[in-house]
């Protein structure tokens, strides 16, 4: 497996949250008196505050456990922000944001890649859906350092023409990386035919075209819109006082100002899908896959546990449903659900990756068939209690150092609601057969499907590499 | 399938440099290790303030290459047996036992070891550490599941034959080493034809031959009392033996006769997988290997190294390059850049990347360049090891490269003693761009299909 995958899969959200009685060691048990702050609430021990000045909301968690520290920008701008013309452009502007601000910069010698480089920090952005994210784990005692930096670029960004060339064929490569996968080749089609009026429908990364084509002054318009205190989550995870946390943040964001006009709001809803769609994706390739998706809620929505516990009763380990009926039998070589978490209602979708000789109708009518029988006879309660165990335990491994936390933290923020990170696991320990039973028979509805298929084109009689030179 | 696109994929090249990092802020790593040999099994704990999760993982040398001549299949599927079942309890009984503690167990092989790697909560120490003898000791061997893992891995096979980047590593190690090494790859018409004709009895006859705790190691990392899971190792493997030590393998020549532009084709695949590099002869202990690896990350490491720099952030050329030294641990191993391009700018694509390595390799690094990157290994250490994952597979790596553990204490001075001219002559002693091999997968184009 190549190891420079473009994307990334992101973590799953049953490892999102923290378990009170296992959390790291924690000292934020009351919230910490700073000036020019107010404190909102604490949650599992993790502070909210707001930056009196411009709004900012700030998450603290210390954690001693090793000298390090995670520092995390949220934006909560994402793909569900663009429309026609401009998809992609979340993403685009998110590398741009590297490019340097009057002040730092690689000529002086001090851009962000070499502040961060040179400390060893392990650093990056990602852009999803409904956030983007800037982060870097590193070295407590280059905290301060990296703060300038990221404050500076909230609003004092080169965007410059110059940059966008480059950095657009950069992010066309990435969507070209893409495009190889027949995975992901088909997500996109599925999300596409699923999602006719809400932003969903286009991926992250944007249609070709758009990428190719959207200009800088609608890049500069994104980032004018969207790049405001008010409209951001500034997250610290580690090994730092909550009140030295809060200090340095209000040095380098205090000044400032909130956003001039309110951020805009998404406000389109899909509308209710009254049958089943159907894709086709048929390329060169060697093995099919079966993708079929179900809408779901939001990530906020009290059903997300019972669903999350489904998803791991179905395909999780060797005694799921799915691993049963398609991979024991040789049907797959894999079956995956993917539980869309979410700030407005997405998409659960079931992968079946075909085995050789498997075919499309065979896997997807047994899939169908396992999902029917969750609705009509439920599930027992040792599946139960064992996938609760699984997905607990998860979160536990989740809090393995600052980066992972921020890591699943920042989905949770993102989806509108951060205490999820908290509350999720709470409701996890509390679900029941009949609550998977229930979340079965209302989502997983055949007349709110999208089916997709994978059709290898040519697919060889051998497995031999074809190898010319 | 959720996805979140990055910035840049090169989080694992920066995971790469923490893999041979260790941490200056956790001065005294040595010191603070419980090892002991119990029960023949070399146990190393380590114990760090994270409350109730433990990661262990640990190896034993029964990888690829000791499979048969006559088969050379047999390694990798006596490592798929293994959680198949034991003659005690069937693979799903073992899930089961997991699943109700959310305990995780995976095995994997790869060409000198069957490693295994999990995590726990602290309670459950004893039925993951129970769980793993059972399934190292006692496999079943079921006829049944035998047929099943045959068509697993075949079809895992077809699958990943499907992606640019895998193929082109295939071919990548299947030129730069001979076969007999560990590091060269077979065809994949002989793959399939050692999976068609392997037998149980194959399989019972390796397990007998090469498992047993003679060079077994367990590292447990997190939340755990030395003292109690060495009672747990002490209770599940006693009365066990066997084994074989790790093997030496022996140096090998250099390749002279070698296809040195190879493309691999492959229909609708917008994005070309290149690799061009050669094998190193240097394994990670050799005195040269620290220098090398300095200046390959000044190459090609980050997003200031200066294939990044230039490719990518000037030129615009490629989402993802890099340049790595690797697969050295036990044999010596091979040196590489990796790079992603669109088919029409594959050619300008590879004039750059080799404009660059041209330029690191007459004119060498200088001696900013080199402080900046030990400034960048040695931060990188401390934020490695700051989790479990981080400390234990560190930990595992010192051993298997043949280094006592004080060697994660004093590796960033090791590092600082270095100098430029080390450096330099690492980079002309080893390496010679004008006997580098080229691989590039995908729908490359003006190539005969």
């Amino acid at each position: 497996m190549n190891p420079r995958l473009l994307l990334f899969l992101a973590l799953p959200l049953s490892t999102a949250s923290l378990q009170a009685d296992s959390a790291p060691p924690v000292t934020a048990a009351a919230p910490a008196v700073a000036e020019g702050y107010t404190h909102v609430k604490t949650v599992g021990g993790i502070a909210e505050y707001t930056l009196d000045a411009n709004g900012l909301q700030v998450l603290l968690l210390p954690d001693h456990s090793a000298p390090v520290v995670t520092f995390m920008v949220t934006y909560h701008v994402g793909s569900r922000n663009e429309v026609t013309g401009t998809t992609g452009a979340t993403h685009l502007l998110e590398h741009l944001m590297f490019k340097g601000t009057e002040q730092f910069n690689r000529t002086r010698g001090n851009s962000i890649d070499q502040l961060l480089e040179r400390v060893g920090a392990r650093y990056n952005a990602t852009t999803w859906l409904d956030r983007t994210n800037y982060f870097a784990n590193l070295g407590k005692d280059h905290l301060e350092a990296y703060i300038a930096v990221e404050s500076d670029r909230m609003r004092n960004l080169w965007l410059r023409e110059d940059d966008r060339r480059p950095e657009m064929t950069v992010v066309r490569n990435e969507f070209e990386i893409g495009e190889n996968n027949p995975i992901q080749a088909l997500d996109k089609e599925i999300n596409a035919a699923a999602f006719i009026a809400h932003p969903y429908h286009h991926p992250t990364i944007g249609w070709r075209s758009d990428i190719e084509k959207v200009s800088i002054e609608k890049l500069r318009e994104f980032y004018d819109t969207f790049y405001w205190p008010d409209n951001a989550t500034a997250t610290v995870i580690g090994d730092i006082d909550a009140t030295a946390a809060l200090a340095l943040v209000k040095k380098y964001y205090g000044a400032i100002p909130r956003s001039p006009h309110p951020i805009p709001q998404v406000y389109t809803e899909e509308p209710v899908q009254s049958g089943p769609r159907r894709v086709t994706v048929k390329r060169e390739g060697r093995l099919g896959v079966v993708g079929i998706a179900f809408k779901t809620p939001a990530a906020t929505h009290p059903d997300m546990a019972a669903l999350q516990v489904l998803g791991s009763i179905l395909t999780s380990g060797k005694n799921s449903r799915l691993y049963r009926a398609l991979t024991d039998k040789n049907l797959t070589t894999s079956a995956s659900a993917d539980i869309g978490f979410f700030r407005d209602p997405s998409l659960t979708t079931f992968y079946a990756s075909l085995a050789p000789d498997a075919k499309h109708d065979e896997v997807e009518r047994l899939t169908l068939a396992e999902l029917t029988r969750v609705k009509q006879d439920g599930v027992t309660d040792t599946e139960v209690a064992s996938a609760i165990s699984q997905l607990l335990a998860s979160s536990a491994y989740a809090r393995d150092g600052a980066f992972a936390i921020a890591s699943n933290l920042n989905e949770c923020i993102a989806s509108g609601d951060w205490t999820l990170y908290v509350t999720l696991d709470e409701a996890i320990a509390k679900v029941t057969a009949s609550d998977v039973k229930r979340v079965a028979s209302e989502y997983l509805d055949e007349d709110r499907s999208t089916t997709g298929w994978f059709i290898p084109l040519n697919a060889p009689e051998s497995a031999a590499p074809a190898i010319s030179r | 399938m959720n996805l979140s696109l990055f910035r840049s994929a090169l989080l694992p090249l920066l995971a790469l440099v923490c893999a041979w990092s260790t941490p200056a802020l956790h001065a005294g790593v040595a010191d603070q290790v419980v090892r002991a040999r119990v029960a023949g099994v070399d146990v190393v704990a380590y114990k760090t303030p994270v409350r109730d999760v433990v990661t262990f993982t640990g190896s034993l040398p029964a990888g690829d290459s000791f499979s048969p001549d006559s088969n050379l299949v047999i390694a990798t599927l006596v490592g798929g047996m293994l959680d198949q079942g034991t003659t005690t309890r069937d693979k799903f009984a073992i899930a089961q036992a997991l699943d109700a503690v959310g305990a995780e167990l995976a095995f994997s092989v790869d060409e000198t070891m069957v490693s295994f790697s999990g995590k726990c909560l602290r309670k459950d120490i004893p039925l993951v550490v129970g769980l793993l003898a059972e399934q190292l000791r006692s496999p079943a061997f079921s006829e049944v599941e035998f047929a099943k893992l045959k068509k697993q891995i075949a079809g895992r096979l077809q699958r990943a034959l499907e992606q640019t980047g895998y193929r082109a590593n295939l071919s990548f190690a299947a030129t730069v080493f001979p076969p007999g090494h560990p590091n060269h790859e077979p065809s994949t018409e002989a793959f399939l034809a050692a999976l068609k004709t392997a037998t149980l009895d194959d399989l019972r006859a390796f397990h007998a031959k090469f498992y047993g705790p003679a060079a077994l190691t367990l590292v447990a990392v997190g939340d755990i009392d030395p003292d109690a899971l060495q009672a747990e190792v002490a209770k599940a493997f006693s009365g066990w033996s066997g084994g074989v030590p790790r093997p030496d393998y022996p140096r090998t020549a250099p390749l002279t006769d070698l296809d040195r532009d190879q493309t691999v084709f492959m229909s609708d695949k917008p994005n070309v997988s290149v690799i061009l590099g050669q094998a190193s002869g240097l394994r990670h202990s050799d005195p040269d290997a620290l220098p090398l690896r300095v200046a390959t990350a000044i190459l090609g490491s980050g997003f200031t190294g200066r294939l990044m720099a230039t490719v990518r952030d000037q030129e615009g050329l490629t989402y993802g390059i890099g340049a790595r030294t690797g697969n050295d641990t036990f044999a010596d191993g091979d040196w590489r850049i990796s790079a992603n391009f669109a088919p029409d700018l594959l050619e300008k694509g590879l004039a750059s990347t080799r404009r660059e390595l041209m330029s690191w390799y007459d004119q060498g690094v200088t001696a900013a360049e080199v402080e900046r990157t030990k400034t960048n290994l040695a931060g990188s250490f401390q934020v490695g090891l700051a989790t479990t994952n981080g400390l234990a597979s560190t930990i595992l790596a010192t051993l298997h490269r043949g280094y006592p553990l004080s060697w994660i204490d004093e590796y960033p001075q090791k590092l600082n003693a270095l100098t430029v001219e080390q450096v330099n002559t690492a980079i002309k002693r080893h390496l010679n761009p004008d006997t580098f091999v080229l691989i590039k997968a995908g729908t490359v184009p003006t190539v005969a299909k």
